[in-house]
């Protein structure tokens, strides 16, 4: 029963519409059980055939925090970018707990479980384009939210225009430039 | 690179990806002469943008959901943690997840907590994480969980705690089995834990079922003292913050105190208040105060009282008041009100106890008495004094009637109303019929309720039917009060579905859809019940997928609207019938179809025509054949269309299982 206060998100929210940065940090813990539940239901219907649109997902995640009633639409794309942080907070600690039990400390470690569910390279994957995205940060904070959402947040272009308040072909265009820049970054080159 | 120069590229290259790609190097060439470094830079950007391909373009989730879902997210098993060694996960959730551990040092098992590094990110939160964690484990008593050590290691916090084998009292809520001993027993030893850290001058503030154990030998735990609060995002206290900033975030706000909520200073008392919730849940199976939303929940704990525990009336049974007037004393809104210690509210409770054991009883209450019993005891002592009078009233009436009967009324045929074998079986509760009968009954009704949904019912194999029955008798057994969070009474959650009859049989007869799939598919689907409250995300009445649901003409705002969604659902399940047929047995595809979707459904049916030509189309010769289909079929499936028959035919005999409505088809009126 995981139940969050109603107007606490909306808030964190302004907050960090608003600028304030640490509003996210708090926001982070509030989401992060929601998006797990919809992460969990993502892998049970899709093996049933359903299809499942992320953003359909987060909708719902936001739907039922933030009462109904009280959002607008404005908190609402806030809220999208918002998860799509947060989901790439997710996978880069996930990324990052991978690496650093492979490469051991002193102590012994024992040979982890294939089962493991994210794989070494898909963890080196996700770390260096994490390290690239943080980059591209330094030279154009849009281009790198763009990115953000449609990789992370699983967001159209249309959404992602919305989001950040932009048209949609400035959307693309950050979206290729982006796409090219981090795809010779990762490659090796910078 | 600096941004400014970063900015120039960009444009470059812009202007570049929108040329024809056989036009670009020529393009580069003269827009960049004069800079080498620009033209080396747009070049390679291009020919990376050429390379990318479908880099990028899945979205993360699409292939690490299950990371996010957190499946088996940590596989730490033999790994170690400071001085602790993991044998495996023993539970989790959103905040960090708990691990059975070994402690290296002193060779005993451990319960380690480990919390997610990013949720203590500030140093702020990480001092009080260790002032209030060195507070709680410095709290000593046999009722609370002792808290061995508290620290960091690598990216993670962990907290390393006594390992208790045993139930949650949430879990043994949901289980229906506590005796109305042993909840007096929890209650006791909560509140002796409590005492002992009040006179520590600790409050615990977040009292709920989920953080109550009771070990395998009875003792109880009192888990998270203070722990809890220190991984919630907001810690500040000062006095002009609400609660609904302060602490309880992750946790339900159904326990919440009135005091809390006001933001106001919290004590003993708000503890002594969260115990009174959790006393009344154990008692009843359902919080006092749950609505649909939290915000209601809020008001309701502000403003309203709870119901009575056991009904209506005025409890006439000596045992069961009392513990009703100590469940209201301890949910008093003004603090003043309510048992100002923990100790108190203990010794009132320790009072009842001692009542019970008196010789001779006091009432019908026993120590080993279910507490889904209460309900019905409490009715019983009740009606045992209107009785008599009842009686008398009843027998003149009698001797009325059969005077009339002899001259004036035909006895109905019973045969027309029933197609049991036996006539005195249909005057019986089901819950009173015996193996044999209940199968006849069943067997019956499922013949009528096929019929009811088109023609040509077919007769079902014992497989079947004994799945069906199943499914009665469990839901049946919601009307004995064995109240289940989530599960009221079958008389609540009937009642509560009859007011959506009449437009969803108008939705459902436009599209000339059986009443009977339009009336009981949503009591499947949820119990009709408010939106947004069923945990594995239903959204009450008709579960749509969202896109499923805009397909339909369905906003995702307005999935919770019977107005909207009734002819959505009326919509979807017409386009099924047209491709599956409308007879009875395909309207069992059709319902398969609701569920698990209509490729799967379609598939299903490919994979069984290819094993045998000769098979019959409808869910019941799927179910037979499950083994071959697919395990998404197998787990899921065989509850879903059985279920359906269970509620229709439970809706469709209200008198054979107590309730007191008229069957629900007869709820629907004629198109307006």
């Amino acid at each position: 029963m995981m139940a969050v206060s109603v107007s606490r998100v909306t808030e964190l929210l302004e907050s960090w519409r608003e600028g304030d940065p640490s509003a996210l940090t708090r926001l982070t813990p509030l989401i992060y059980s929601e998006l797990r539940r919809i992460a969990h239901r993502y892998t049970q219907r899709e093996a049933q055939g359903h299809t499942l649109q992320t953003t359909a997902l987060v909708n719902e995640a936001y739907l039922r925090l933030a009462n109904q009633e009280k959002a607008n639409w404005q908190d609402h794309r806030h809220f999208f970018a918002a998860t799509a942080q947060v989901m790439r907070h997710i996978l880069i600690d996930h990324a990052r707990r991978r690496r650093y039990f492979k490469h051991g400390g002193d102590l012994q470690r024992v040979p982890l479980d294939d089962a493991l569910q994210i794989s070494e390279q898909r963890a080196d994957e996700l770390i260096a384009l994490d390290e690239a995205l943080s980059e591209l940060r330094e030279l154009d904070v849009r281009k790198h939210r763009v990115v953000e959402m449609r990789y992370f947040g699983g967001l159209s272009l249309a959404e992602t225009a919305t989001a950040l308040s932009v048209s949609e072909m400035t959307v693309r265009r950050d979206w290729r430039a982006a796409k090219a820049w981090l795809y010779r970054r990762v490659n090796g080159e910078s | 690179m600096t941004p400014e120069r970063w900015h120039r590229v960009d444009e470059v290259l812009q202007a570049a990806l929108d040329q024809e790609p056989a036009s670009r190097a020529a393009f580069l060439a003269s827009e960049c002469s004069g800079d080498d470094d620009l033209w080396r830079e747009t070049t390679s950007l291009i020919a990376a943008y050429d390379e990318a391909g479908e880099f990028l373009e899945v979205p993360a989730m699409a292939k690490d959901a299950k990371l996010i879902a957190g499946h088996d997210d940590l596989q730490l098993a033999g790994q170690e943690i400071g001085p602790y060694r993991i044998i495996q996960r023993i539970g989790g959730g959103g905040m960090g997840d708990i691990y059975l551990a070994q402690d290296t040092r002193l060779e005993r098992l451990v319960a380690l907590k480990i919390l997610r590094a990013y949720l203590l990110s500030d140093d702020e939160r990480v001092r009080r994480f260790q002032i209030e964690a060195r507070a709680a484990s410095a709290l000593n008593h046999t009722n609370i969980l002792t808290i061995y050590d508290v620290g960091e290691s690598e990216n993670s916090f962990f907290i390393a705690a006594e390992y208790v084998e045993g139930d949650t009292i949430r879990e043994l809520i949901s289980a229906g089995s506590l005796t109305f001993g042993e909840v007096l027993d929890v209650s006791i030893q909560l509140l002796t834990g409590l005492s002992a850290a009040h006179g520590a001058g600790i409050v615990h503030r977040d009292i709920k079922p989920e953080n109550i154990m009771r070990r395998r030998d009875g003792l109880l735990k009192i888990l998270d003292f203070g722990i809890a609060k220190l991984i919630e995002p907001s810690l500040d206290v000062p006095s002009n913050r609400t609660a609904t900033d302060t602490g309880i975030m992750m946790g339900t706000v159904g326990y919440m105190s009135p005091e809390q909520v006001r933001g106001l200073p919290v004590d003993e008392r708000t503890d002594v208040w969260s115990c009174g919730v959790v006393l009344y849940e154990m008692l009843t199976g359902r919080q006092p105060f749950r609505s649909a939303t939290d915000a209601d929940t809020l008001v309701a704990m502000l403003e309203r009282e709870p119901e009575p525990l056991f009904g209506p009336q005025r409890l006439t049974d000596r045992v069961l008041s009392r513990i009703q007037a100590i469940v209201n004393r301890a949910l008093s809104k003004d603090p003043i009100r309510r048992y100002q210690n923990a100790a108190e509210m203990g010794a009132d409770l320790d009072q009842v106890r001692n009542e019970l054991e008196n010789d001779p009883p006091l009432g019908d209450v026993r120590s080993g008495t279910l507490v889904g019993e209460l309900f019905h005891i409490a009715t019983r002592a009740r009606s045992k004094s209107y009785r008599r009078q009842w009686l008398f009233v009843a027998g003149a009436a009698l001797l009325v009637l059969l005077f009339a009967g002899a001259l004036l009324i035909k006895r109905p045929s019973l045969k027309r109303q029933l197609n049991t074998p036996t006539a005195e079986a249909t005057k019986k509760l089901y819950l009173q019929m015996d193996e044999t009968e209940r199968l006849a009954f069943v067997a019956a009704q499922e013949q009528r309720i096929s019929a009811m949904m088109g023609d040509r019912p077919v007769k079902l194999n014992d497989e079947a039917l004994r799945v069906i029955k199943q499914d009665v008798d469990r839901y049946a057994a919601r009307s004995e009060g064995l109240n289940k969070p989530g599960q009221d009474s079958l008389q609540t959650s009937y009642a509560r579905a009859a007011p959506q009859i009449p437009t969803i049989a108008r939705a459902f007869q436009a599209r000339k859809i059986p009443i009977v799939v339009g009336i009981y598919l949503p009591m499947v689907e949820s119990d009709y019940r408010p939106c947004f409250e069923n945990q594995i995300g239903a959204r009450g009445l008709f579960q749509f997928l969202p896109p499923t649901a805009a397909r339909y003409g369905v906003k995702y705002s307005e999935m919770c609207d019977v107005d909207k969604v009734a002819p959505a659902a009326a919509h979807y399940l017409a386009d099924r019938m047209a491709e599956l047929g409308d007879d009875s047995q395909s309207m069992t595809l059709v319902l398969l179809s609701y569920n698990r979707g209509d490729e799967a459904v379609r598939e299903a049916l490919r994979q069984l025509r290819e094993t045998d030509p000769n098979y019959e189309r409808n869910f019941w010769t799927l179910f037979a054949n499950r083994q071959k289909l697919d395990a998404g079929f197998q787990r899921e499936s065989s509850g879903y269309v059985p279920y359906f028959f269970a509620a229709a035919i439970i809706g469709e005999n209200p008198d054979a299982f107590d309730l007191h409505l008229p069957p629900l088809s007869t709820l629907a009126v004629g198109p307006n």
